[in-house]
């Protein structure tokens, strides 16, 4: 199919682009731990304590720290009008989407999986036997969050105060992934763990959602 | 009546929501019309 | 113009008639005394907003699909009465439930989604005021405004099941749920005296919007000069 191997390509680039200069993956990862300290500060953490209040503050940091490497996504296109090449190159402008969203997802998951030991120590959680289930719940949040920050970056990339306007505009779209991914998380991290299937069902509704309405819209999104 | 004070308040902060969001309407629109004279004005001087 | 003084003339007086209505027609309701009837105002303004919001939604759309200023228009004109109908809804709720329940506010679903929702409308605003070129504009904000509308139920779902996880007061069951006849009738007349104010005031901002494009069109003749 045109669009899968047209997105494989942008993809392949995406992902080069990023690992040569490792710069987005870096600063992101640094600005997580950054937010996860300085949460904790407010509030005093027993195990118990960490275990309510850690996943939100965590998935809290994950939705900061995407909403500030999203904006490049676009930004970076705008220089010497690359976007308008990609245009050009692919037979469906849902590629481009594609491509940026997989790549988007694989840095966010990166670097969630990158503080979830950091996390876990610094808050006395316990997670192993459950890494399977939160996997899986860092997969669908940050594909939700990849989809929704992606479509919003073009929006954002168009206007002034965009550095303010990609996290305003971001922050109340993703309210469910952060409700219920944080529920999910919460779940995993207890003494008995559980797995809330509904909120995954919840999640990747979400995902097939908006992914639908990006697909549907998405060639108004890179019009000129 | 008990709790007349929240009643009042409810309804009197409700109509001057709508009322002040109409007072902004009429504003911004005898604005606009200002504008509309002033250019209308200078298109007929450099005629 | 002796059209939309008639219109606005009709709409203060059915206001008027819908409050006469709550207080001396409406019985007192039993367990929360006269309090209850700022359910009235309440509910029913917050019906008109979510009826002005999917019209802006259906605008939106409109624009998308064929690209008539119109349609943008009647996106910004929606977007902003329904703000003014959702400010009323967050302000007038919390002074019912202070006295009855003894709180201002909670996290149930419907109450979270509505300020979702208030706050995703306000951001739509806020991004018209950021995009200077106008077809841009419009388009950035319908699309915008496509993503706003689609995800309030999607809220209004994940509070309702994050609640099933974590209890709280429920300040209130569904609006005409266990309503005598009366308070019903009386309440559905509320709504439709909401609904005319909301189109009242919608047909002022959009006469207010198609002068602020005759305005540009004239800037943009002077400039041309």
């Amino acid at each position: 199919m045109a669009l899968l191997s047209n997105a494989a390509v942008l993809l392949g680039k995406e992902v080069r682009t990023e690992f040569r200069s490792r710069e987005l993956l870096s600063t992101t990862i640094v600005f997580v731990l950054i937010v996860v300290v300085v949460f904790s500060f407010t509030f005093d953490p027993t195990t118990n304590e960490s275990r309510r209040f850690g996943p939100g503050l965590l998935w809290m940091a994950f939705l900061f720290a995407a909403s500030l490497m999203l904006q490049p996504c676009f930004l970076r296109e705008q220089v010497n009008d690359t976007l308008g090449a990609l245009r050009l190159a692919v037979s469906d402008p849902f590629a481009i989407f594609l491509a940026k969203i997989c790549a988007n997802t694989l840095f966010l998951l990166l670097t969630e999986l990158l503080m979830l030991p950091v996390f876990a120590a610094l808050f006395n959680v316990s997670f192993g036997a459950q890494l399977p289930g939160i996997l899986l719940t860092f997969l669908l949040g940050s594909l939700g969050i990849s989809v929704v920050g992606t479509a919003l970056a073009v929006i954002s990339a168009q206007a002034r105060m965009r550095e303010l306007l990609l996290p305003l505009l971001l922050l109340p779209l993703l309210t469910p992934i952060l409700v219920v991914s944080t529920e999910v998380t919460i779940g995993l991290m207890q003494p008995e763990p559980y797995m809330e299937w509904k909120g995954i069902g919840l999640m990747a509704g979400f995902d097939v959602v908006f992914l639908t309405v990006l697909w549907l819209f998405g060639e108004y999104l890179l019009e000129e | 009546m008990k709790n007349l004070n929240s009643i009042f308040a409810a309804y009197m902060i409700g109509w001057g929501v709508f009322f002040l969001f109409f007072v902004s309407i009429v504003k911004r629109t005898n604005d606009l019309r200002a504008e509309v004279e002033r250019l209308k004005k200078t298109a007929f001087k450099e005629k | 113009m002796m059209k939309r003084v008639l219109f606005g003339v009709v709409a203060i007086g059915l206001v008027a008639c819908a409050a006469y209505a709550s207080f001396y027609i409406a019985p007192e309701e039993r367990t929360m005394g006269a309090i209850q009837k700022i359910f009235y105002f309440h509910a029913s303004t917050a019906w008109a907003g979510e009826t002005t919001f999917f019209v802006c939604f259906l605008a939106n759309l409109l624009y998308i699909w064929k690209r008539q200023p119109q349609f943008d228009w009647l996106g910004v004109t929606c977007a902003e009465v329904g703000v003014a109908c959702i400010t009323v809804v967050l302000i007038t709720g919390p002074i019912w439930a202070k006295p009855v329940w003894g709180i201002w506010w909670t996290w149930d679903a419907r109450l979270t989604s509505t300020f979702v929702l208030w706050i995703l409308y306000i951001c739509y605003l806020l991004l018209r005021t950021l995009v200077d070129e106008p077809d841009r504009r419009a388009l950035l904000s319908a699309l915008f405004g496509v993503f706003a509308f689609i995800d309030v139920p999607i809220v209004f779902g994940a509070i309702r099941w994050w609640r099933t996880q974590h209890p709280a007061p429920v300040i209130m069951g569904g609006p005409g749920s266990g309503l005598e006849p009366t308070m019903k009738a009386v309440f559905f007349f509320n709504v439709a005296v909401m609904h005319v104010l909301a189109a009242f005031l919608i047909m002022e901002r959009y006469s207010l919007e198609k002068t602020k494009h005759d305005v540009e069109l004239l800037q943009h003749q002077a400039e041309a000069r």
